[in-house]
């Protein structure tokens, strides 16, 4: 039991580094990137073939570095240009998006599935309460914690968070105040970029990487930031976790049923609350 | 005021000449799609034509939401594919004669589109688009998981009896004859949708599309027209899900899979919303585009996205309000 406890803090972990990043831009520039999904793909693909060389933080780090600058490329080319648009402009342009990203990594990496090892120092198991756990799996938990620890320090203590905090609780009054958001928001997408690139890196041994790997985690990451209420980082937080536990017990007791139970979740929160957990606009 | 001239009861009962206009371009539409089919001879030619208007069906569907409730759908896959497995599966279980399968499953998506819509239509832009796109994967990975009933990830073939309706199955597989039944019932789909869109309903629809907050000061209820435009594209949508079933006699689920809202959603855009018959032409553009770049190259995935983009950013009412555009600074107010 508390196994499978460990193994949805493992998938909810994964979930919130991923979902992160959505809100993140959401909560700085009211848009959504269809595109995210294929940054967590190209994360994972970037890491699987760094790590032949340069090993796992090699992997990690040059996946963190590459999805920041095409987080901050997206930025500048797209976001930008386009915020006076409709928002949903946006959400097409980045749906086509994810179209080229997707073909690009077939081109490069091919079509198959590929299996990325788990790194050679997190091998093997360890017991806990005399059930034995992989060290790799600990160590994506560790992961995420530090992640989700580090960026709640960032939001509340630096300049950036302030504003992006500010901004996802009132865009105009923030902007009135005489925040640039122009100036911000390079920065804060090139780190959710960076966010999905590494949770990418590090889900890479526990999934077998394909171009489409993409468009599966960007509809779970929908999920969560819907549920948690679009542009709140603690609604965030407690859906990643939640919908982490019920995927992962699902498959365990309810295996025929277990994709279905997130979705059903979400329609159930709806009907409760349109605007999610913790989300006072949408 | 000129509100006098609209309420003249003698303009009012005579019937307005563009809907007579609109008549009369419909039935010429389809006398030119049954040419069409009688002149091309090449089966591979028509099997394509054939498969691009059904899915510019499901286009029209998906373009009749944007137009009307500036809505984008990224799940209406769900209510096509819902269509193709009611048939595939009320034939299987052999529980109704083929007549009844095809009403079910027009009235089963239309009723699913006005339950949800009532859930999700209130929650406006962006987060519209991903809950559909959630949602409708929900059905894919249903109809992956329950293996027993739908076979999975390999689908089955549908079993259609000699004849629907009189009419002899053989004709609905037949590329050449099924063209002229598809291109018959998309043109009276627009026909129809253009006449909703023009009356009462389809300008109060517009009217909230524009601005929600204010057709509710002048006193209209919003929700229910908005739902009401939602279940009358997924019934659209799911007429293209029982054509595809009968010419193509498989499921499988490809069908419920969100790339094929995302083509749908693609067509739409590149052909221009704002127009009725806009994402039809977007289909037609999009099925030839990805037959001739898929010769090519296999890259064309990526080109669709390029297309989008530059869509999206040079020309945001599509290739078929450009046209319209021309049209009119050629020959003026029609």
């Amino acid at each position: 039991m508390l196994v499978q406890i460990l193994n949805g803090l493992v998938y909810g972990g994964l979930l919130y580094i991923v979902s992160v990043g959505l809100v993140l831009i959401f909560g700085l520039r009211r848009i959504v990137n269809f595109a995210h999904g294929s940054l967590f793909m190209l994360g994972a693909y970037v890491g699987f073939s760094v790590a032949a060389m340069g090993g796992f933080w090699g992997a990690l780090l040059a996946a963190a570095i590459v999805l920041a600058l095409v987080g901050a490329l997206l930025d500048i080319a797209i976001l930008q240009p386009l915020q006076r648009e409709d928002p949903i402009v946006t959400v097409l342009v980045t749906f086509g998006l994810l179209l080229i990203l997707e073909d690009f990594a077939q081109f490069v990496w091919g079509k198959d599935f590929l299996k990325s090892p788990v790194p050679t120092m997190f091998s093997g198991s360890v017991l806990i309460f005399g059930e034995s756990f992989p060290v790799y799996r600990l160590v994506v938990i560790a992961v995420a914690a530090l992640v989700a620890l580090g960026l709640s320090v960032w939001l509340r203590l630096s300049k950036i968070g302030l504003y992006v905090r500010a901004s996802s609780a009132d865009p105009l009054t923030t902007a009135m105040q005489g925040v640039n958001t122009d100036r911000v928001s390079v920065i804060v997408v090139a780190l959710g970029a960076a966010l999905a690139g590494i949770s990418g890196t590090i889900s890479a041994p526990l999934l077998a990487l394909s171009p489409s790997m993409g468009s599966y985690i960007l509809i779970e990451s929908f999920i969560v930031v819907v549920v948690g209420g679009l542009g709140s980082f603690a609604g965030a937080f407690i859906a990643a976790i939640v919908i982490g536990q019920v995927h992962n017990l699902g498959l365990v007791y309810v295996p025929w049923a277990a994709t279905m139970i997130p979705f059903l979740l979400m329609v159930g929160v709806l009907i409760w609350r349109p605007t999610g957990i913790a989300g006072s606009h949408v | 005021m000129t509100g006098i001239v609209t309420t003249d009861p003698i303009v009012s009962r005579a019937p307005p000449p563009r809907h007579a206009l609109a008549l009369a371009s419909a039935i010429g539409a389809i006398a030119c799609g049954a040419l069409l089919a009688a002149t091309i001879q090449s089966s591979l030619m028509m099997t394509l034509v054939t498969q691009a208007i059904i899915t510019a069906i499901l286009a029209t569907g998906v373009g009749f939401l944007i137009r009307q409730n500036g809505v984008v759908s990224f799940g209406h896959a769900a209510f096509y594919g819902i269509a193709c497995y009611t048939i595939a599966l009320a034939l299987k279980l052999g529980v109704m004669r083929v007549e009844f399968a095809i009403l079910l499953a027009l009235a089963l998506p239309t009723a699913l589109a006005f339950l949800l819509g009532l859930v999700i239509i209130r929650i406006p832009g962006v987060a519209f688009s991903m809950l559909t796109l959630a949602v409708g994967q929900a059905f894919y990975e249903f109809a992956m998981k329950a293996r027993h009933v739908t076979g999975g990830e390999d689908g089955f073939s549908v079993s259609l009896p000699p004849a629907i309706l009189g009419i002899p199955t053989a004709w609905f597989q037949n590329p050449h004859s099924m063209f002229v039944v598809s291109w018959s019932v998309l043109v009276l789909i627009i026909f129809g949708l253009a006449l909703i869109a023009a009356s009462p309903f389809g300008r109060l629809t517009v009217a909230i599309r524009e601005n929600e907050e204010r057709a509710r000061f002048i006193g209209y209820r919003t929700t229910l027209p908005r739902v009401l435009v939602l279940t009358l594209s997924a019934f659209v949508t799911a007429i293209a899900g029982v054509l595809f079933t009968l010419y193509n006699t498989f499921v499988s689920p490809d069908v419920l899979h969100w790339t094929l809202s995302g083509s749908a959603l693609i067509m739409a855009i590149i052909g221009g919303p704002r127009l009725i018959w806009g994402p039809a032409l977007g289909a037609i553009i999009f099925f030839f585009t990805k037959d001739i770049a898929g010769d090519v190259t296999e890259h064309w995935q990526g080109i669709i996205g390029v297309i989008l983009i530059v869509v999206m950013l040079v020309i945001p009412s599509g290739l078929g309000g450009t046209l319209a555009a021309l049209w009119q600074r050629r020959f003026g107010h029609g």
